[in-house]
C-alpha cells in the first residue's frame, strides 16, 4: 500500500549560543557571543502505512519533537525529503496540515477563558467543515470522549483529563487522516489515560486513522502501538514491531529458582547466576543459546527445586537499553 | 477566490467575537487602563500648552495647530492598538514557539497573527485621541467638507499601515536574533515623538530619516501641515499627502509582510 | 545577613547583563526621549529668547539629560514584583522565607539599579555629551548636594512603588495600578517639564504632594536653580516624605501580611 508518511534522510541543524559563567562570562557573551552547530536530527528515514499506530520514542533531546515539527510543516529541514499524503509539507503547508490533527500534551489549543464549544466553532470555520458534517463528527467524538458533560464549561475550569479530551476532539474535528500526538497522557490519572487510549484505538479501527505518538509512558506504547520507531541522538536506532525490538534489544531472560535446601553446585554452562538470596537463585540466559525448557530440565536434574518462574524482559528494559547509550 | 475570501472573513469575524468575549471575562481589569491612558495623553498635550504659553509657538506651530497634529497622530496610534496589537508580540512568539499552532492550520499565518486578536481595549487609546483631535479641529476651524473627510480617512488608513509595517519589521528581527528584542517600547516612543510633535523641530538629518528611511513623517506631520495650509518646511510633493500617505503605507506594509515571510522560513519553534 | 542581600543584588546584576538586546533597546528608547525633549527645548528657545523665568537653554538641556538618566537608573520593579507574586499566589510561600521580604525586593532593585548604571547610564551620558556637550553641574557644591538628594528621591519612589504594590492585595481585579501611578509621577515630578513652568495653582498643590521631590528637587539642585539653604530645606522635606511613606508602608505591610497568612493567599 502507498505510504502515508515517507521520510528520507532527514537532517535538522541547530545553532546554539554558548553562555559564559560568572560576571566575566556574562560580559564576554554580551560582547562576543559564541555559537556552535549541532544536528538535532541526523539522517532519519522511515515510512508509515495507512492505519498504522506508530510509537515514536526516545529520551529527551533525542530529536522526537523536532521530527514531528518537520513532518507537520512547522520546521523546515536542513536537508532530506518528507512526503505526507504524497505532498511535501514544506512545499504546500496548507494542503498538508488540512489532513493532519495535532495534539501537544503540554500545550492546549483551546481558549482558556471561553467555554469549550467556542473553540470548536472557531476550528470548524478554520477547517471549513460544513454544519452537517460538523454535527455528525461531533456526535461521534462527543460519544466516545463524553464531551457533552463539559462542552459548556470554560476551559480553565476543566480537569486535565477533560481538557485533553477537548484537545483530542479539537484535533479530530475536521476528520484528519493522520493524527500526531505529542505526550498525550502526560500528567493524567489512570482513568483519563484509559479513556484517551480507548479513543485512539476506536478512531484507528473505525476510520483507519494513522497515528504517530511520542510518549514517555510505556503503557501507552504497549497498549496502542503495533510498531515502534526508537530514536536516540538524532538517529533511528530501532524500527519494527514491539516484540522483535524487545527481543533484539534485550536478548536476556531470567529464570528465578527457589530451592528446597542449600546446594553447592548451582552452575549451568549456558546461564549465568546474577543474584543469590537465601534459597532463591536468579539465572540469566540467552534465548538463542538455550530454551527455558532445556534450562529447567537440566537444573531440575541436579537441584531440588521447590518453585520457579521465568521473567520475560518488557518494553521498559528494552527502552532502558536504548537510553543507556545502546 | 470568492470562496477563499468568504472563508477568511468568516474566520476573522469568529476570531473577533472570541477576542471580545475573552476580554469581557475580566471587565475590572480595564480600570487601570481607563485611568492611565487618558492621564498619559491629556497630560502630554497639557505640557505642550504649558511650553507654548511660557515660551512661543514651536517652529510656527501654535497651540491649536499642535492639538490638531497631536490628535491626528494619536488616533492612528489608537487604531493600530485595536487592530494590530499582535504585531507587538512577534518576538515573543518567535522565542516561545507561538507560531506552531498557527502553522498547523490551513490558513495564512500572517492573517492568523493579526486577526486572532482584536484588542477592543485599544479603544481606550482612541478616546483621548478623538477628543483631542476634535478639540483641535474646533480651535483651528477645520472645514468638515466631504473632500476633507475623505482625505482624513485616507491619511488614517495610510498612517496605520505605516505604523503596522514598522512593528512587523521590528518584531521580525527576532527570527534571526532568536532573542526577545523588546523593541516595542523603543518604537512606541519614537513614533510618539515623531508623529505627535512637529517633525520640523528636529535637525535635518532626523527629518530626512523620518521621511525617506522610516517614513514616519507621512503618518501625521505632512498631512497635518497640508490640512492646516502650512508649509512643512521640508518636503514639497506634487498631489496631496492624502494620496501619498496611503500609497507609502501600502508599500511599507507589503515590504514588511515580505520580510515577515522571509523570517518565517527561519522559524525554529523553540520553547518546548 | 547582609551577605544574603548582596547575593540577591549580584544575581540581579548578572541576569540583567545577560540581556544584551534589552539593554540596547532601553538605551535607544531613553536616547530618543532625551533627544526629543532637548530638541523641544531648543525649539522653544529659538530666535534669541535668552532666559525664561531665569532658565537658560543650557539649564533645561542639562535638566532634561539628567532627568532621563535618573529615569533609567531608578529601578522600582517592586510594584510589579508584588503584583505578579500575588497574582500567581506565590507571595504566601515568600512570607515564610527567613529574611524580610521587602528587604529582598529592595536588594533586587538595587541590583537592577547597579546594572542600569553600568549598561544604561554610562552609554547615555556618553551619547548626551557627544550630542550636547557634557552636562556640568552648576557648582561643586551643587554636585555634592545632588547625590544625597538623589538617594532620598529613590527612597521616595521606591516606597511609593511598594505602597502601590500593596494595593494589589486589596483590589487584585483592577489590574496593575502601578502604571497609573507611573503616569502621574511622570507629570507631577517635573521629570519632563519642570513644575516651575506649570500654572501657579498646580505648583501650590504640588508642594503638598511627594512627587516633585523625586525628580525636580535633585535636578533643581544640580542646575543651581536653588540656593544652598533652600536645597537643604528641600532635602529635609524629602526626608520627611521618606519617613512618612516608610511608616505608611510598614503599617500597610503588617496588615496585608496578617490578612494573607490568615486567608492562606
Amino acid at each position: 500500500m502507498e505510504a502515508v508518511i515517507e521520510v528520507i534522510d532527514l537532517v535538522k541543524e541547530y545553532t546554539i549560543a554558548k553562555k559564559g559563567r560568572g560576571l566575566r562570562g556574562s560580559l564576554k557573551s554580551l560582547l562576543f557571543p559564541q555559537k556552535t552547530k549541532v544536528n538535532g536530527v541526523d539522517g532519519i528515514s522511515f515510512s508509515i502505512a495507512p492505519g498504522e499506530i506508530v510509537g515514536y520514542i526516545g529520551p529527551n533531546g533525542a530529536g522526537k519533537s523536532t521530527t514531528i515539527k518537520m513532518l507537520t510543516g512547522i520546521l523546515h529541514p536542513t536537508s532530506g525529503s518528507i512526503k505526507v499524503c504524497g505532498i511535501s509539507p514544506q512545499a504546500d503547508r496548507k494542503a498538508v496540515v488540512g489532513k493532519l490533527g495535532v495534539v501537544f500534551g503540554q500545550r492546549t489549543q483551546l481558549y482558556w477563558d471561553l467555554r469549550l464549544g467556542e473553540s470548536f466553532e472557531l476550528l470548524r470555520r478554520i477547517y471549513q467543515v460544513d454544519k452537517a458534517t460538523y454535527e455528525e463528527n461531533m456526535a461521534v467524538l462527543g460519544d466516545v470522549l463524553k464531551l457533552n458533560d463539559f462542552i459548556d464549561t470554560p476551559v480553565r475550569q476543566l480537569s486535565l483529563g477533560q481538557r485533553m479530551r477537548g484537545d483530542l476532539a479539537a484535533a479530530m474535528l475536521h476528520s484528519p487522516s493522520v493524527l500526531f500526538l505529542d505526550e498525550p497522557t502526560i500528567g493524567l490519572d489512570a482513568d483519563a489515560k484509559h479513556a484517551i487510549r480507548d479513543f485512539i484505538k476506536e478512531m484507528n479501527r473505525k476510520m483507519g486513522l494513522t497515528v504517530i505518538l511520542t510518549t514517555h509512558d510505556l503503557d501507552d506504547v504497549e497498549q496502542l502501538c503495533s510498531r515502534l520507531v526508537v530514536v536516540n541522538h538524532g538517529k533511528v536506532v530501532e524500527d519494527g514491531p514491539i516484540d522483535s525490538i524487545i527481543g533484539k534489544l534485550t536478548p536476556h531472560r531470567l529464570l528465578v529458582v527457589e530451592l528446597e535446601r542449600p546446594c553447592d553446585d548451582l552452575s549451568h554452562p549456558a546461564a549465568t547466576i546474577i543474584k543469590q538470596e537465601g534459597l532463591k537463585v536468579w539465572y540469566q540466559f540467552e534465548k538463542v543459546r538455550v530454551t527455558a525448557a532445556e534450562l529447567i530440565s537440566d537444573l531440575s536434574q541436579k537441584l531440588p527445586i521447590q518453585d520457579l518462574s521465568v521473567k520475560e524482559p518488557d518494553i521498559e528494559d528494552a527502552i532502558r537499553a536504548v537510553y543507556k547509550g545502546y | 477566490m470568492l470562496a477563499s475570501f468568504k472563508h477568511y472573513v468568516s474566520v476573522a469575524s469568529c476570531f473577533a467575537k472570541l477576542a471580545v468575549q475573552r476580554q469581557l471575562e475580566y471587565p475590572l481589569f480595564l480600570v487601570s487602563w481607563l485611568l492611565m491612558i487618558p492621564i498619559q495623553y491629556f497630560s502630554g498635550i497639557w505640557m505642550l500648552k504649558i511650553i507654548v504659553d511660557r515660551f512661543q509657538p514651536l517652529n510656527g506651530w501654535d497651540f491649536p495647530e499642535l492639538t490638531f497634529l497631536y490628535g491626528l497622530g494619536l488616533i492612528s496610534h489608537g487604531i493600530l492598538v485595536v487592530f494590530f496589537i499582535n504585531t507587538w508580540h512577534i518576538d515573543n512568539m518567535v522565542i516561545n514557539g507561538g507560531f506552531d499552532r498557527l502553522l498547523l492550520r490551513p490558513m495564512n499565518v500572517f492573517f492568523q497573527l493579526v486577526a486572532s486578536y482584536v484588542n477592543f481595549i485599544g479603544l481606550i487609546d482612541c478616546i483621548p485621541g478623538i477628543v483631542i483631535f476634535l478639540y483641535g479641529c474646533h480651535i483651528v476651524g477645520f472645514d468638515w467638507s466631504l473632500a476633507n473627510i475623505g482625505k482624513l480617512l485616507l491619511v488614517l488608513l495610510g498612517g496605520v499601515l505605516i505604523r503596522a509595517a514598522l512593528f512587523i519589521a521590528l518584531g521580525t528581527i527576532a527570527f534571526w536574533t532568536k532573542r526577545n528584542a523588546s523593541m516595542v517600547g523603543f518604537a512606541l516612543s519614537m513614533l510618539e515623538r515623531a508623529t505627535m510633535y512637529p517633525l520640523s523641530m528636529y535637525p535635518y538629518i532626523l527629518q530626512a530619516i523620518f521621511t525617506f528611511l522610516i517614513p514616519i513623517g507621512f503618518i501625521s506631520f505632512y498631512p497635518a501641515a497640508e490640512f492646516l495650509g502650512k508649509s512643512n518646511g521640508v518636503l514639497e510633493l506634487p498631489l496631496s499627502f492624502a494620496l501619498w500617505t496611503p500609497t507609502i503605507g501600502i508599500v511599507c506594509f507589503l515590504l514588511a509582510h515580505w520580510v515577515f515571510r522571509m523570517g518565517m522560513k527561519k522559524y525554529e519553534s523553540a520553547g518546548s | 545577613m547582609l551577605q544574603a542581600y548582596w547575593y540577591i543584588t549580584k544575581m540581579k546584576l548578572l541576569t540583567n547583563l545577560a540581556y544584551r538586546f534589552e539593554v540596547f533597546a532601553s538605551v535607544g528608547t531613553n536616547l530618543i526621549l532625551m533627544l526629543a525633549s532637548v530638541f523641544l527645548w531648543q525649539t522653544a528657545y529659538k530666535g534669541g529668547v535668552g532666559t525664561v523665568q531665569s532658565f537658560s537653554l543650557q539649564d533645561l538641556t542639562t535638566y532634561t539629560i539628567l532627568s532621563i538618566m535618573l529615569g533609567a537608573m531608578f529601578v522600582c520593579d517592586v510594584q510589579d514584583t508584588i503584583y505578579y507574586k500575588i497574582r500567581e499566589g506565590q507571595i504566601v510561600t515568600d512570607f515564610y522565607r527567613p529574611i524580610p521580604l521587602l528587604a529582598c525586593y529592595l536588594a533586587d532593585d538595587i541590583g537592577g539599579m547597579l546594572s542600569a548604571m553600568a549598561n544604561r547610564v554610562v552609554p547615555l551620558i556618553l551619547l548626551a555629551s557627544i550630542f550636547f556637550g557634557i552636562p556640568w553641574p552648576s557648582s561643586a557644591l551643587s554636585l555634592l548636594l545632588f547625590f544625597p538628594s538623589c538617594l532620598l528621591s529613590y527612597a521616595i519612589l521606591w516606597l511609593l512603588s511598594a505602597l502601590v504594590g500593596l494595593v494589589a492585595f486589596w483590589v487584585m481585579e483592577l489590574g496593575n495600578m502601578g502604571m497609573v501611578k507611573d503616569s502621574i509621577v511622570r507629570v507631577l515630578s517635573g521629570s519632563i517639564v519642570p513644575l516651575w513652568f506649570f500654572p501657579e495653582s498646580v505648583q501650590t498643590i504640588s508642594k503638598f504632594l511627594p512627587f516633585q521631590y523625586t525628580y525636580q528637587t535633585p535636578l533643581g539642585i544640580y542646575i543651581g536653580n536653588v540656593g544652598t539653604k533652600e536645597a537643604l530645606g528641600a532635602m529635609a522635606i524629602q526626608a520627611l516624605w521618606v519617613g512618612l511613606l516608610f511608616l505608611l508602608l510598614m503599617a500597610g505591610w503588617k496588615r496585608t501580611k496578617k490578612k494573607t497568612l490568615i486567608q492562606g493567599g
